[in-house]
């Protein structure tokens, strides 16, 4: 049996190498128009405005009186977070939320960064620029774009922002750091129009970009950032200079994939696996298919009828919340389903959390941010750019509790100029912000090596 | 008055001491129609995507229509009073209110009455059939119905579970002690849906009472007689057992069967992990509800729904319907416990439970809807259900017959059941 899979492994890499050769592939794109009706004929009006967060009376009013007309149902006896969010502990959030959270303080936290929008393709993108107050002499700051995913958004990124726009060690590079929201995602308008997918929010990103002056820059993304910063690397491989990402779940299970899952287990060496990859990968069917199809149900709702899933959370805050924390909980560790309050609190505080609701709710983005992945997955698996590999210098950072585990073999199939991979000690899903320190040592590390590669 | 007639009357008597009578009347509160007004008011439109129909799920510009028609012309009140017709009742089993509406025909005289149980689904509920309830109570050449229709705990008017675990297996037992505490030795079976999984099961378990079992859904197994019949079925199809009709709706397969399963599925597949989040919003946005639910009876009614701007819903179905069907998951506050159905059932490998190991005996007939969601061939069926009577290719309808064709629906019943009774 061995003697015939090795057969098989020759004849069928003779194959694919023969078939493949699609060195330095760039990913194409066009332009599009995501506004109303079709695009005027004047010229794109390019000014950036500035953009401060805020909050009424009638908004704050609203919003509590919905909460208090919450019609609560009992979660079943026993039966922790596995049927979702546990109604008694929702109970317990809301009431703060409603009684203890002060959105007013938390607007001003927002807008202690600046808050720009400008224009591109018809619709309003708005992001966060955080500009370093001291660089070091003789050196610029190094621009970084970092771009959220789903149910995150920018403020993810507030507890790094700092960290790498102001670092405490002097050896620490200085970054200068835009945070966008994708569009139909909290501040940034919605397209209005079908098709808008990661490579489109990549060329507006691009354009965002260039807008701002940036030739060159560094891209870091975790959830959809993760894609969209990786189309961007494969549109123009030239302006980003590294990028780092610490999700990267294969979209086309090649060969090497294949017969790694099958032989791993046995002969780890052979394929580069460590203790924690063998540990997170096997049994493969428990791991890798029950537990996806255990949480993909969202993804597959929200790919298929994201207006219909997302109505009634756009008119119930509590069910919204609900959503969007259930994620918090179950995607930092998967353990945190046997926990009657789904472990949220142990890594995140309810300010952050319920703020990062609340730019949901006041934006009524969730339908528009639930339609990116009917954008993304509608047809099926085989977009161009997930057959065109990664030739920018690319870092991983590997959190133990991440959704989907990627040991060094699966990402390298995509990322062929990996500079960096780094196992990390804990963090999960929302890894920027759960372990902000973490991270921003990590995205440190590999710009430091990209950089001293160029000098080279 | 005949001596069994007597005797069917003094245990329907001592069945209605130990069930409560119940009427729908405390829906119409008027604190509950203010409300429900005012979060309609509220609601949080947006925008659909120009030009998509409803392919990205219920349209949001026929949603505005549909909900100034239930906000301004919709009467509750008219609705509960049809509801009322037909007399309500609950009583208490496994420590749950199961509740039920129980109709017997008019005239008794010469007539063979058939007790016959029938079984909603989701998102539907009891009220799916009150079109074809007149139509099984007449008198069809000396035949005629006395129908139950139960809801499913959890679901409606009746009490949801408290404890995990609430499966088809437990619902088939609860619907088994009501009929036989309402006195029915024997009786058929109708089910759709939930339903058709639920009277299955009912059908398993006392084979001895269950003295007809019809479907209009059937789930086929997998194995390999399937596989084969799938890959030689589109250029041999008689000797797979497939007839022509069977040919046109199953294949192509890839795209038939897995691609339209796959688009229509995400919302099982979020029921059946995570039903309390998916259905948190939905029980305090009745504008929300209203759209999950019917973009089923839009879409799983006609596939081209989907590429309509008004998906369709008023060609086959009333907005008074409809929305009725709403106000039972709305006022009961349901939703939650409804879709906590698909995480018992699916929850574990179901082709492993013993159901799907066990074969069916009593007699069975199933209409075979050309828009149902899952065309199941009758080679497919007999491989459980080994007392196939007949086998209806229906001209038209799609996965809730009993309200859209009610009249095709209730003769195949009829039909089949004389077939029945003849063995």
């Amino acid at each position: 049996m061995f003697t015939a899979v090795l057969v098989a492994l020759v004849i069928g890499g003779l194959i694919i190498f023969l078939v493949q050769r699609r060195r330095n592939q760039v990913l194409k794109t066009e332009d599009g128009w995501w506004g109303p009706g079709a695009p005027p004929g004047a010229e794109e009006d390019i000014t950036v405005r500035s953009f401060k967060v805020t909050t009424s009376d009638e908004e704050l009013e609203d919003l509590y009186r919905r909460i208090d007309q919450t019609r609560p149902v009992s979660s079943l006896e026993d039966s922790q977070f596995h049927y979702g969010f546990n109604s008694h502990y929702l109970q317990r959030v809301v009431s703060y939320w409603r009684n203890d959270f002060d959105w007013r303080r938390q607007v001003d936290k927002l807008n202690q960064y600046p808050h720009f929008k400008t224009s591109i393709e018809g619709i309003d993108v708005h992001y966060v620029h955080v500009k370093p107050k001291r660089v070091p002499e003789g050196t610029s700051a190094i621009p970084l774009i970092m771009v959220h995913g789903w149910p995150g958004s920018f403020y993810e990124f507030y507890g790094l922002i700092p960290l790498l726009t102001e670092p405490s060690d002097p050896g620490d590079l200085v970054f200068e750091v835009v945070c966008p929201s994708i569009p139909g995602y909290g501040f940034s308008e919605a397209p209005r129009k079908k098709g808008f997918d990661s490579v489109c929010a990549a060329r507006i990103f691009h354009k965002l970009m260039k807008r701002l002056g940036f030739q060159q820059f560094y891209a870091h993304g975790g959830d959809w950032g993760w894609l969209v910063t990786t189309n961007m690397a494969q549109l123009e491989p030239k302006t980003v200079k590294g990028l780092h990402v610490n999700f990267a779940p294969p979209s086309k299970p090649g060969l090497q994939m294949v017969l790694s899952i099958m032989l791993g287990r046995r002969f780890p060496k052979l394929f580069g696996f460590t203790d924690m990859d063998v540990e997170r990968l096997y049994p493969c069917m428990e791991k890798l298919v029950v537990e996806s199809i255990k949480e993909s149900g969202y993804m597959h709702i929200q790919a298929t009828k994201p207006d219909t899933a997302g109505r009634g959370l756009n008119d119930s805050p509590v069910g919204l919340a609900a959503y969007i924390l259930e994620k918090f909980s179950t995607w930092t560790d998967h353990d945190f389903r046997n926990l009657d309050d789904g472990g949220l609190t142990r890594k995140f505080s309810l300010d952050d959390l319920l703020t990062n609701v609340m730019i949901y709710w006041t934006s009524g983005c969730i339908i528009s941010s639930m339609r990116f992945y009917k954008e993304n997955f509608g047809k099926g698996l085989d977009a161009p750019h997930a057959k065109i590999p990664v030739y920018v210098p690319t870092g991983f950072a590997c959190f133990p509790n991440e959704l989907m585990h990627t040991p060094k073999l699966w990402v390298k199939q995509k990322y062929r100029n990996l500079v960096s991979f780094s196992p990390m000690q804990r963090g999960g899903h929302f890894a920027a912000m759960e372990e902000p320190q973490l991270m921003a040592e990590d995205i440190q590390k590999f710009t430091k090596t990209v950089e001293k590669k160029m000098k080279q | 008055m005949k001596y069994t007639d007597v005797f069917v009357e003094m245990v329907h008597g001592v069945g209605i001491l130990f069930a409560g009578h119940f009427t729908c009347e405390g829906l119409i509160d008027d604190l509950v129609y203010q409300d429900l007004h005012e979060r309609i008011d509220r609601t949080r439109f947006s925008d659909p995507l120009e030009d998509s129909g409803f392919q990205y799920g219920f349209n949001s510009t026929y949603l505005k229509k549909v909900v100034s028609y239930w906000r301004n012309t919709f009467d509750w009140k008219q609705q509960v009073a049809v509801l009322n017709k037909y007399p309500h009742f609950k009583t208490k089993i496994e420590g749950l209110d199961v509740h039920f509406i129980h109709v017997r025909p008019k005239h008794r005289g010469d007539q063979r009455v058939l007790p016959l149980m029938m079984v909603h689904g989701w998102p539907g509920s009891f009220y799916e059939f009150y079109k074809i309830l007149p139509l099984l109570t007449q008198n069809h050449d000396g035949v005629s119905f006395e129908v139950v229709i139960p809801s499913i705990p959890g679901y409606g008017f009746s009490e949801a579970p408290h404890k995990k675990g609430f499966n088809s297996l437990a619902a088939a037992r609860i619907f088994l002690t009501l009929m036989e505490r309402l006195g029915f030795s024997q009786f058929y079976l109708q089910g759709g849906d939930w339903g058709s999984l639920i009277t299955t099961n009912m059908a398993q378990m006392r084979p001895d009472r269950v003295k007809g079992l019809h479907l209009n859904m059937c789930m086929s197994t997998r194995g390999f007689k399937v596989l084969l019949s799938m890959m030689i079925g589109p250029y041999l199809p008689f000797l797979v057992g497939f007839s022509r009709e069977d040919v046109r709706r199953l294949f192509p397969f890839f795209e038939k069967n897995v691609w339209e399963m796959l688009k229509e599925s995400g919302y099982l597949h979020i029921q059946a992990t995570k039903p309390d989040t998916a259905g948190r919003g939905l029980n305090d946005s009745p504008v929300g509800l209203a759209a999950y639910l019917l973009e089923k009876f839009s879409t799983w009614t006609h596939k081209r729904n989907r590429d309509l701007e008004d998906g369709g819903l008023e060609r086959k179905f009333s907005l008074d319907d409809l929305l009725t069907n709403v106000m039972i998951y709305w006022t009961t506050g349901s939703i939650i416990s409804s879709m906590r159905f698909y995480k018992e059932n699916l929850g574990s490998n179901p082709n492993d439970r013993i159901d799907a190991r066990t074969g069916i005996f009593v007699p069975t007939g199933l209409a075979a809807f050309p828009q149902e969601l899952l065309h199941c061939p009758r080679s497919w069926a007999q491989i459980r259900y080994r007392n196939i009577v007949s086998y209806t290719f229906m001209p038209q309808g799609g996965h809730f017959p009993a309200l859209e064709e009610p009249r095709l629906l209730a003769a195949d019943v009829i039909q089949f059941a004389k077939k029945v009774e003849e063995l």
